[in-house]
């Protein structure tokens, strides 16, 4: 028996899961502005890329609620991120806010970081680091299941964010799915 | 017997498939709404209606019984028989495939995993047999503004009305033993286990010769059936030499002594296994006249002796 690889589903949902973690960037370059494209296209730009995926993200957890997509997850141990936060925050908002946007050029090129960004984030399943989950008070831990020497057992790491704070070893949870390798618990 | 689990009381319900690719099983587990859900527990709940129903006191499985094709039996989860189901029952965080019904040929079985409010597990298992069919069927729909009926092209995939198997934290609850063979892979792990199930018995029946028996069994099912059969029940503890010596003749199975160990003779193995599993017996019911029986099922009458 083996463990079947697998394409990680809900591909849309966590691109745009990906979009919400980056969205705090737009609130910036919208505040900045572009010599480049008139403030108001830009602003409207921006504030679609804050506000739609955000709307997704509550879009999303709204139907794991009503379609009671739950699924219990056994901890075996959890490490906790909080330094993904602080990472995110240097590596993405600092260096972007100091990108200049006021040549074709630069403009081009921040964009393409973005995209790569946005890919690495997606291809790395990285969508979990959201300031929207940390300005609710929630945790997020990679939680590993217990050594329980069984084949079937999924020994991969899952995202759990949660609003505890610190997760027993040997406990069974009860949570909402937001990907496949993301969960909520409320 | 009870149920180790709380039907009233359910905190979670997921839903599963097992695959075998080449003989290599896996499972996962994929998301289903809240409908599916609660079809799911309906199904679970008839499943245990219906075990209840056909019998409150079930017998153990036994490998060598010829069991009906719906027949409440069951076995101990910690049974060597069980490995396969126990393997999926104590699996954590199984993982998620939403892609799984893509090679619907290599589908051999659907589950249903449940939590109750305590957090005790219970997985209902049904064997697939209708995934290479319906999940490219053709179905006739009925529409809107017309009276015609229209043929829809769809991957549909139809649950049954309850489960084969129900498995909680000690037993293995059968409805229907010919499905918890084939999934659970019975008859491999029988004939994996003829070495195993002989060591045993031989420790139990220092004064027979198995070494024919290993021989023949090794790569016959039914012989093999009944060393898991007579292990399983652990029928040869305390056996006597003499009456097994004694039933062995008046049964008709040729046995022979070399050096005080009892030697079966070519052709008469399954004989001596059908009376070690108490399946040949001799009955005198006409003076003079017996006649000799084997029994493909039976019940044992007075269950709390051995």
């Amino acid at each position: 028996m083996t463990d079947n690889p697998h394409n990680e589903g809900l591909k849309a949902a966590r691109l745009l899961m990906v979009l919400s973690s980056i969205s705090p960037l737009f609130i910036i370059w919208a505040i900045r502005g572009s010599k480049l494209i008139p403030d108001l296209y830009f602003t409207v730009f921006c504030g679609l890329m804050v506000v739609m995926p955000y709307a997704f993200l509550v879009f999303r957890i709204r139907i794991a609620k009503r379609l009671a997509e739950k699924r219990e997850l056994a901890i075996g141990s959890a490490e906790d991120h909080r330094d993904h936060i602080l990472i995110y925050l240097f590596a993405i908002l600092l260096s972007f806010y100091a990108a200049n946007l006021d040549t074709l050029r630069d403009l081009a090129a921040a964009f393409v970081t973005i995209g790569f960004i946005i890919f690495l984030f997606w291809h790395l399943n990285l969508h979990y680091m959201n300031i929207f989950f940390a300005a609710q008070g929630y945790r997020i831990f990679t939680v590993y299941p217990p050594d329980d020497g069984n084949i079937l057992t999924n020994k991969a790491g899952l995202v759990l964010i949660t609003k505890r704070i610190t997760i027993p070893h040997g406990i069974q949870l009860a949570v909402y799915r937001l990907s496949d390798t993301v969960y909520l618990e409320v | 017997m009870e149920l180790n689990f709380d039907l009233n009381n359910i905190r979670t319900t997921e839903f599963g498939i097992g695959m075998d690719d080449m003989n290599n099983q896996s499972f996962c587990l994929m998301a289903v709404d809240s409908n599916v859900q609660s079809a799911l527990r309906e199904m679970t709940l008839a499943t245990w209606n219906a075990m209840i129903a056909l019998n409150s006191d079930p017998p153990m499985y036994e490998a060598s019984e010829k069991h009906e094709s719906q027949e409440y039996v069951y076995l101990s989860l910690n049974d060597d028989l069980a490995h396969q189901m126990k393997l999926l029952h104590e699996a954590n965080n199984l993982t998620i495939n939403s892609n799984a019904f893509e090679e619907p040929t290599n589908i051999f079985c659907y589950f249903a995993r449940l939590t109750d409010a305590h957090g005790r597990r219970l997985t209902a298992l049904r064997r697939a047999t209708q995934f290479k069919g319906a999940l490219k069927s053709r179905f006739i729909a009925w529409r809107l503004m017309t009276d015609a009926l229209k043929l829809v092209e769809d991957k549909i995939f139809r649950l049954d009305n309850d489960f084969d198997l129900l498995i909680d934290a000690s037993n293995i609850h059968i409805l229907r033993p010919n499905a918890f063979e084939f999934v659970g892979k019975l008859q491999d792990a029988i004939l994996a286990a003829v070495p195993e199930n002989i060591r045993m018995i031989q420790e139990d029946l220092p004064f027979v010769s198995l070494g024919s028996v290993q021989e023949y069994a090794i790569n016959r099912p039914r012989a093999a059936r009944h060393l898991a059969s007579i292990r399983c029940q652990e029928q040869t503890r305390n056996i006597d030499k003499t009456s097994l010596k004694e039933l062995c003749i008046s049964t008709g199975v040729s046995i022979r002594e070399v050096e005080e160990k009892i030697v079966i003779q070519e052709g008469h193995v399954m004989g001596f296994l059908e009376v070690l599993d108490r399946r040949r017996y001799k009955i005198t019911l006409v003076r003079d006249s017996a006649e000799i029986f084997k029994a493909t099922a039976r019940q044992k009458i007075n269950r709390g002796r051995r």
